[in-house]
C-alpha cells in the first residue's frame, strides 16, 4: 500500500493519500498542536444522482430525496444504532447530504480510533426495514416543512427551478413529502449497493490523528465492495433558463431576491482556475469595496443581508447575487448594468491585485479549521483536484485570465430573478 | 501552558485576555463592551455597527473595505447580544498570521491598529456622527430587527423570552425599540459612544501569535485619555415560576414552533451551574438525550427538539418544530420526559455520555481562535476567568444526585406556540 505525501511549502501543511486495497481512497491531514480530530466518510452520491445504473448498462429512476433519506436511515442498525455507539466515545456525530455528495462524520478530542471504528462499521452495514422507513417519513416530512418556511432556502430553490430545465440541481435535496412516500426499504438497499461501493467513496481525516492510526482501523474494518458501481451522468443543460422571473409569498418582513446567471458549460466540472477567476470577478463586481455595493447601499436597495456566491458542482455552475431589497427589479437592473460596464471596460490591475490578495488570505484562513479541511479534502477528491490547487492558482493567476473568464460568464440571456414577497 | 491566557487590567473595568500561540494560521481580536440593559438601548445597539463601517482615517466605507482586502481579506464584523441582563456590543477582526504575508508588513499589528481606530477615532462631522452615516445605520438596524421575523425558530424563541420575562430587562429586545431607533440623532449616538468608552465593562480577547505585550501597551495608551467609571451590571434571577403562562400566535407558516420556558431555580450565575448544565444536556442536549430519543426518534414528531440552559439568566428553553395540531401531544411528551429526569429515571450510561460529550466539546474550543475568543468574551462580567480545561474538570465531577437535584429546582413558566394559520393548512392539502 503506497502512502503518497502532498506537501505545501508556504502553508507548511501536508496530507497523505492512500489507495486502500478495499478500493477506498483515504486522505489524512494531521494538525500539530490540535486536540480535536474530524473524520468524514463520504460517497459521491447526492440529490443530483436521480438515476441508478443497472448491471445491463441501463438506468432506472430513483425517487427525489432518496440520497438524503438513506443518510438518515444508515444510522440505524439491528442492534445499537450509531448514535448510541458514539455516545460511549463522547464524539459528536452527524451527517449531511448535498447536491453532489453524502458525508458521515464525527469530531472528537479523545477516543479517536474507537469513533473511527464505529464510523467505518455503521456506514458499511445498512439495515432498513419497512417499519423504520415509515417512521423516518414523519421526521423527514417535518424537515421538509421546516425548510418551506425558510425564505433563504425557498428563494434559492425557486431560482434553481427557474434557471435549470433538465439538470437535477433543480430538485430539493430532501425531496418532497410525496416523493419520499415512494421510498421503500428495497429502494434504499439498491441505491446503497451501487452508490456506497468503496471505489465511489473517500475517507478524509484532519486534526489530531495519524496515518498509522487511521490505517490500523481501516485495515480491520474495510470490506471490498461487490456489485455495479454508480456512474454519474453529465446531464446536458440548455443555455436558456426555464423562465426569467419567479415569485412566491411567504411570512417575511421584506422582499428577498436572488439573481442567478447560469453558465453554459461544455464539461461537467470547473477547473481550480475557473473557480478562482470567477470568485475574483464576483468580488470585484459586488464585494464590499466595490462601487456597486456602495451605490446599492446608499440608494437603500440592499442591506447587510446582501451576498453573492459561485454556485457550482457536477454539471452545473451559476453566479448568484441575493439579499433583502425593497425593489427586486431595480437591484437586478443595477447588477446587470454593472456587469455590462465591466465587460466593456474590463477589470483594472489595482482591483484585481487587491481582490486576489483578499482571496489568498481567505483561502489560508480555512487551514485553521479541521472540519472544513476534512470536508474540503473529500470534495476536492471527488472533483479530481488536490487540496492545495486553489491556493497555488491564487498565487499564479493573472489579470488576463480573469478578463478572459469575464467574456465567458455572467450572460444576461442565461439569467433569472427569484423573488420572495411578504404575505 | 500555551492555552492559558495572559490577563491584564488595562484600566478600571478594562481587561485584556490574550492567548499567545502560533498553532493557528490566523490571529483574532475581539473588542467587547458590556453595558446594563437600561436607558436608550437603541443608541447603544447602533454603536458597533456605525463604528465598524468607517473611521477618521478611512471615512469612506469602500476605502475601509479596500484596506481590509489589502490586509489579506481581514474579516471585520460587529454585533449586539444579550449576556444575562447585559447588553454586549462587540467588534471583531480576524486576519492571517504574519508568516503568510506575501510582502513584509505586520498584518497583526496593522489589524490591531485598525480596530482601535474604528473604536476610538470615528469619522465625526462637527463633533458628532454625520447625518448620512446615522441615517444609513438607522435603516440597517431597523431592517435587521424586522428581519428577525424571517427565521421562525429564532423568532419563536425570542417571543417566548419576551412573554416569560415581561417586566424583566431580559425580556427587552437587544436592539431597543423601532421608535427608539427612529429617534436617534448624531448627538444621541455620540453621547452613547462617549458613555460607552467611559462606563462599559470592556474586555479585549486576542488569540494568535500577535497576542503580546505590544497590544497591552497600545490599549493602555488609548485608555489613558479616558476617565473610566465602570458601570455595575446585575441580572435578576427569578428562581421559581409563579405559574404557567400559555400563549399562542398565528402566522402563515407551514410548520409550527413550540417553545417551553423554564426557570432553572438558580439564584445567580454560579449557583450549582455545572449540575444544571449536565442536567439540561441529559434532558435535551445530544442524541443520547431524553428529548431526541423520545420526541424525535420514538414518536417521529419533529426533526429537532432540544433544551438549552442560559446560565447567565437562570432559564432553560426547549424548542421544537412540529405540526401545528400536535402542540398538545408534543408538550405532554416533553413534560413527561422532564418528569422522568426529576424522578431520576436516568441511566448511568446517559450521565456518562453527557459528561463525555460536554468535555469533548469544551476541549474542541481550544482548536478555533474564534471559539476561544468567544469563550473568554462570554465571561466579561465575571471577576475571574476560567479556561475550557478548568470547566471540564468541574463537569467531570457532577454526580447523578446533583443532576436530579438540579432538575427538581426547575419550574415551568411559559408555553409558547407559533402556529400556522388555517389557510396555510388548507393549501397544504393540494
Amino acid at each position: 500500500m503506497k502512502i503518497n505525501e502532498i506537501h505545501n511549502e508556504k502553508l507548511n501543511e501536508s496530507y497523505f493519500e492512500i489507495k486502500h486495497p478495499s478500493g477506498l481512497t483515504i486522505l489524512v491531514l494531521p494538525k500539530a498542536g490540535y486536540s480535536s480530530a474530524y473524520a468524514v466518510f463520504s460517497t459521491k452520491y447526492g440529490s443530483i444522482d436521480t438515476r441508478l445504473a443497472l448491471a445491463d448498462g441501463s438506468y432506472t429512476d430513483i425517487p427525489e430525496g432518496t440520497a438524503h433519506f438513506l443518510e438518515h436511515k444508515l444510522f440505524e442498525s439491528e442492534e445499537l444504532d450509531a448514535f448510541e455507539r458514539f455516545a460511549k466515545t463522547g464524539a459528536n456525530a452527524n451527517a449531511y447530504t448535498s447536491f453532489d455528495r453524502t458525508g458521515y462524520l464525527f469530531s472528537c478530542t479523545g477516543n479517536f480510533k474507537e469513533s473511527l471504528e464505529i464510523l467505518l462499521d455503521f456506514v458499511q452495514k445498512p439495515y432498513f426495514t419497512q417499519e423504520t422507513v415509515e417512521k423516518e417519513q414523519g421526521i423527514i416530512g417535518q424537515e421538509i416543512r421546516m425548510y418551506k418556511d425558510v425564505a433563504d432556502w425557498e428563494v434559492l430553490f425557486n431560482l434553481l427551478r427557474s434557471l435549470y430545465q433538465t439538470h437535477p440541481v433543480r430538485i430539493d435535496i430532501a425531496g418532497t413529502e410525496e416523493s419520499i412516500a415512494q421510498i421503500s426499504a428495497e429502494t434504499l438497499y439498491s441505491c446503497y449497493s451501487s452508490f456506497y461501493n468503496l471505489n465511489n467513496m473517500v475517507l478524509a481525516v484532519s486534526g489530531n490523528a495519524s496515518v498509522e492510526e487511521v490505517l490500523e482501523v481501516a485495515d480491520r474494518l474495510l470490506k471490498p465492495s461487490k456489485g455495479v458501481m454508480a456512474k454519474r451522468e453529465f446531464v446536458k443543460e440548455p443555455a436558456e433558463p426555464v423562465t426569467g422571473y419567479c415569485e412566491e409569498k411567504l411570512s417575511v418582513n421584506a422582499p428577498q431576491f436572488m439573481l442567478g446567471f447560469k453558465e453554459n458549460i461544455k464539461t461537467p466540472e470547473r477547473t481550480a482556475e475557473e473557480r478562482l477567476c470567477t470568485r475574483i470577478l464576483l468580488d470585484i463586481i459586488a464585494g464590499k469595496a466595490s462601487p456597486l455595493y456602495k451605490k446599492l447601499l446608499e440608494s437603500e436597495l440592499i442591506n447587510t443581508t446582501f451576498s453573492f456566491e459561485y454556485f457550482e458542482g457536477y454539471g452545473y455552475a451559476s453566479s448568484i447575487f441575493g439579499g433583502e431589497t425593497k425593489d427586486p427589479q431595480a437591484v437586478a437592473k443595477e447588477i446587470k448594468d454593472e456587469i455590462k460596464r465591466l465587460k466593456t471596460e474590463k477589470v483594472d490591475k489595482q482591483s484585481f491585485e487587491r481582490t486576489r490578495r483578499k482571496l489568498y488570505g481567505r483561502l489560508i484562513m480555512m487551514y485553521n479549521d479541521v472540519d472544513e479541511l476534512a470536508n474540503e479534502l473529500a470534495s476536492t477528491f471527488f472533483t479530481g483536484n488536490g487540496l492545495f490547487d486553489e491556493i497555488e492558482v491564487c498565487k499564479a493567476v493573472t489579470l488576463d485570465s480573469v478578463n478572459d473568464r469575464l467574456k465567458d460568464i455572467l450572460e444576461e440571456s442565461g439569467s433569472a430573478l427569484s423573488v420572495i414577497l411578504p404575505v | 501552558m500555551e492555552n492559558t491566557p495572559f490577563i491584564k487590567t488595562i484600566a478600571p473595568g478594562v481587561r485584556l485576555c490574550a492567548v499567545q500561540t502560533d498553532r493557528f494560521k490566523t490571529g483574532c481580536i475581539s473588542f467587547s463592551m458590556a453595558l446594563p440593559m437600561d436607558g436608550n438601548l437603541a443608541a447603544k445597539a447602533i454603536l458597533p455597527y456605525i463604528l465598524h463601517r468607517s473611521c477618521k482615517k478611512y471615512p469612506d466605507f469602500s476605502f475601509l473595505n479596500g484596506r481590509l482586502a489589502e490586509l489579506y481579506g481581514a474579516a471585520l464584523s460587529a454585533g449586539v447580544s444579550k449576556l444575562g441582563e447585559a447588553q454586549l456590543l462587540s467588534i471583531n477582526l480576524t486576519s492571517i498570521d504574519d508568516r503568510f504575508a506575501l510582502t513584509g508588513e505586520s498584518i497583526a499589528q496593522s489589524s490591531t491598529e485598525l480596530l482601535l481606530e474604528l473604536i476610538f477615532d470615528p469619522d465625526l462631522v462637527d463633533g458628532c456622527f454625520g447625518e448620512a452615516a446615522v441615517q444609513r445605520e438607522k435603516r440597517l438596524l431597523i431592517e435587521k430587527m424586522e428581519s428577525e421575523l424571517n427565521d421562525k425558530k429564532a423568532y419563536a424563541l425570542r417571543r417566548c423570552e419576551a412573554i416569560m420575562c415581561k417586566g424583566e430587562r431580559y425580556g427587552l429586545s437587544k436592539y431597543g425599540t423601532k421608535e427608539e431607533i427612529e429617534a436617534l440623532t448624531g448627538e444621541t449616538i455620540f453621547d452613547a459612544w462617549q458613555n460607552m468608552l467611559k462606563t462599559a465593562i470592556i474586555q479585549i480577547d486576542i488569540v494568535g501569535s500577535g497576542a503580546n505585550e505590544s497590544v497591552a501597551d497600545a490599549l493602555i495608551a488609548r485608555f489613558a485619555k479616558i476617565e473610566r467609571i465602570p458601570a455595575e451590571i446585575q441580572t435578576l434571577f427569578v428562581t421559581m415560576a409563579a405559574g404557567t403562562r400559555r400563549e399562542e400566535e398565528k402566522l402563515p407558516v407551514k410548520q409550527g414552533k413550540l417553545v417551553l420556558g423554564f426557570r432553572a431555580g438558580m439564584e445567580d450565575a454560579l449557583d450549582e451551574v455545572t449540575a444544571a448544565k449536565v442536567m439540561t444536556d441529559i434532558f435535551g442536549g445530544g442524541t443520547y438525550s431524553k428529548l431526541f430519543k423520545n420526541v424525535r426518534e420514538k414518536m417521529s414528531l419533529c426533526y429537532y427538539c432540544s433544551a438549552r440552559l442560559n446560565h447567565l439568566k437562570g432559564v432553560i428553553f426547549v424548542q421544537s418544530g412540529i405540526e401545528s395540531d400536535k402542540a398538545q401531544l408534543a408538550t405532554d411528551e416533553i413534560l413527561r420526559q422532564f418528569e422522568s429526569v426529576k424522578a431520576g429515571e436516568i441511566e448511568d450510561d446517559d450521565l456518562k455520555s453527557s459528561i463525555l460529550s460536554l468535555c469533548d466539546h469544551l476541549r474542541g474550543i481550544e482548536d478555533s481562535p474564534e471559539d476561544l475568543a468567544m469563550w473568554y468574551t462570554s465571561q466579561i462580567i465575571k471577576p475571574d476567568i476560567t479556561t475550557p480545561e478548568q470547566e471540564t474538570e468541574k463537569i467531570k465531577l457532577v454526580t447523578m444526585e446533583q443532576v436530579i437535584a438540579a432538575a427538581n429546582r426547575v419550574t415551568l413558566d411559559t408555553i409558547y406556540m407559533l402556529s400556522g394559520t388555517a389557510e396555510e393548512a388548507e393549501t397544504d392539502e393540494n
